[in-house]
């Protein structure tokens, strides 16, 4: 991809004289490009300027002046007194294991598919894709009545266990389809050589899949993390909330301190964040396998 | 050897298949039962009533009320992020400079929850304070300035844009993936032939992200059944219901009325409009599939 921007712009000053009516129109998308670029990022910017303001400079100068020093009160007072460090860590304890244990699901699963195809597998296949359309609201009073039964009502494992369950979808999808570019031969060698499927599977093939599990790990924790939906109706407690519910229920005790709402939006933020940066690549690659093959 | 295949198989798959059972599949069935009886969500005893819940649902003044505005979401989620993600994919396409931080800048939205997106929007339409009024007012527009949320014809339409924020940048991602997979040769061959910019576009281009934009397309109408989040955190589908959707109204109905039963034939509902657009788009999408690789 890059290749192909590298040629068109030595292509581009290769050819000495630049006609002027192409100048203007790069220039036109540089100016409108930009100017995109910032009316979309003023919202984002406008909740971190904030959530370093005091209340006084809010009330004087509204949202969306520049603080006049960065402090971090509203971040201590968020943390501490608004409990979004008990959120953060639920969050944690909830995203960590269903991201793993989906992953884990979906290359069992995918494993199967692609390597040990049996009549039906294709048919299985696609019930499972399926799940990727399932608006999950459909099955919220059933689940919530079956948590209430078996007593996990306000805890964090029905959290767990719905988004490994929701998470089977997309994560066999990918790994069946990367499974599916292992040559067969690898798994034929490794038979001969004297090992069980189990060994494949861990010895041969995961190896090879790093960059498929990093995918999956990126994109189910971001969608875990940023869970509204199921948290909502199974927690109840304070103690119980994970950090998108926490903040949401917590900001009517701080419907005027604009300061600490916004380091509440911005440390709940933070996780995805930091993943976004740093694996964007492949964060990117699953957003479009996922959704360009489902 | 067969038979040893087989314990494999069912090794691997037994686990998450009947996770995947118990959380999806069986509850979607239980959602049909639940749908014919006047569960409370409470009590052990409910009565079994038929269709009387289908029968009620479609004369429910705020139950058509839910159908429409989803449908106005699902008009917009088609236009707005289809029409904004391909225009920013085109720009982004023409080999720019430092179009990796352009892009960044754009999808960055994907990364962060619908909860906080839709607290950082309300900030945009605080009366008093939000950056839309202060703008208006700024410009000489003020007599348009107005509580934006709390307003029965601007609140729809207030949620849908910061639902769009996050999902144009999506609809991009998806659109450059569509176009860096268009062969070069065939645009060179275009100039060749003497086809200018525009006509290149025109003939080559677009046809080409058919299959692209069809994925954007059914994304958009499927989260736009999913909406929940953002109108939950923005209005609760207030004032007055007027920006209640589907799912809004659903979870009204289950757990502010604690109607199960009637909850549950929404939930049905919603179920089959979902089986509805993932028909037409597996048709579309083989029909996409066939025209451009015959």
């Amino acid at each position: 991809m890059n290749d192909a921007y590298r040629l068109t712009s030595d292509a581009a000053t290769q050819q000495k004289v630049v006609p002027l009516q192409q100048r203007v129109v790069r220039l036109t998308l540089y100016a409108l490009l930009t100017a995109l670029v910032l009316i979309y990022s003023i919202p984002a910017f406008g909740v971190i300027i904030t959530s370093f303001k005091s209340n006084g400079e809010i009330a004087r100068h509204g949202l969306w002046s520049a603080p006049q020093q960065i402090r971090f009160d509203n971040y201590r007072e968020a943390w501490y007194d608004g409990n979004v460090k008990t959120y953060t860590i639920n969050s944690f304890k909830v995203t960590v294991p269903a991201t793993i244990i989906s992953i884990l699901f979906g290359v069992l699963t995918g494993y199967v598919l692609s390597k040990l195809p049996f009549r039906g597998s294709q048919a299985l296949f696609i019930f499972i894709v399926a799940g990727m359309f399932y608006p999950p609201q459909i099955v919220l009073i059933p689940l919530f009545r079956l948590f209430n039964e078996i007593k996990l009502y306000d805890t964090l494992y029905p959290m767990i266990i719905v988004h490994s369950a929701f998470g089977l979808s997309i994560c066999t999808l990918l790994m069946r389809n990367f499974f599916a570019t292992v040559p067969n031969a690898l798994r034929e060698a490794a038979i001969i050589d004297g090992a069980n499927e189990l060994q494949i599977l861990l010895k041969v093939m995961l190896p090879l899949s790093l960059p498929a599990l990093a995918v999956l790990a990126t994109l189910q924790f971001t969608w875990i993390w940023n869970d509204f939906l199921w948290p909502l109706v199974f927690t109840q407690s304070d103690t119980k909330r994970t950090i998108m519910v926490g903040i949401i229920t917590m900001r009517g005790q701080y419907s005027v301190a604009w300061g600490v709402q916004g380091a509440m939006s911005v440390i709940a933020s933070l996780p995805t964040l930091f993943i976004f940066v740093f694996f964007q690549r492949y964060f990117i690659r699953g957003l479009t396998l996922g959704s360009v093959k489902g | 050897m067969g038979k040893s295949l087989w314990l494999w198989r069912i090794g691997f798959l037994a686990v998450p298949l009947s996770v995947y059972t118990v959380v999806v599949v069986a509850p979607l069935l239980y959602s049909f039962y639940y749908s014919l009886t006047d569960w409370n969500g409470f009590s052990p005893n409910y009565n079994f009533v038929g269709l009387d819940n289908f029968q009620r649902i479609f004369r429910d003044p705020l139950f058509s009320n839910a159908i429409e505005n989803t449908v106005i979401w699902m008009i917009a989620a088609i236009i707005i992020p289809t029409g904004g993600g391909l225009f920013l994919a085109l720009m982004l396409h023409e080999g720019v400079r430092l179009a990796n931080l352009y892009k960044s800048l754009f999808y960055f939205p994907i990364s962060l929850s619908l909860a906080v997106i839709g607290q950082v929007w309300i900030w945009i339409y605080q009366p008093r304070w939000g950056l839309l009024n202060v703008v208006l007012r700024e410009v000489g527009l003020g007599q348009y300035a107005r509580a934006w949320l709390a307003k029965a014809d601007s609140a729809l339409p207030a949620v849908i844009a910061a639902w769009s924020w996050q999902q144009i940048g999506l609809a991009m991602v998806i659109f450059l993936a569509g176009l860096t997979a268009v062969p070069t040769e065939l645009t060179e061959a275009a100039q060749i032939d003497g086809a200018n910019r525009r006509q290149s576009l025109r003939y080559v281009v677009i046809p080409m992200l058919r299959p692209a934009s069809i994925v954007v397309i059914a994304l958009a109408v499927i989260n736009s059944l999913k909406s929940f989040d953002v109108v939950y955190v923005m209005t609760k589908g207030g004032p007055f219901h007027s920006s209640d959707t589907l799912a809004m109204f659903m979870y009204n109905e289950c757990f502010q009325k604690y109607y199960m039963g009637y909850g549950s034939a929404s939930a049905v509902v919603l179920f089959l409009i979902a089986l509805v657009v993932v028909a037409f788009y597996f048709v579309w999408q083989m029909r996409a599939m066939e025209t451009i690789y015959e």
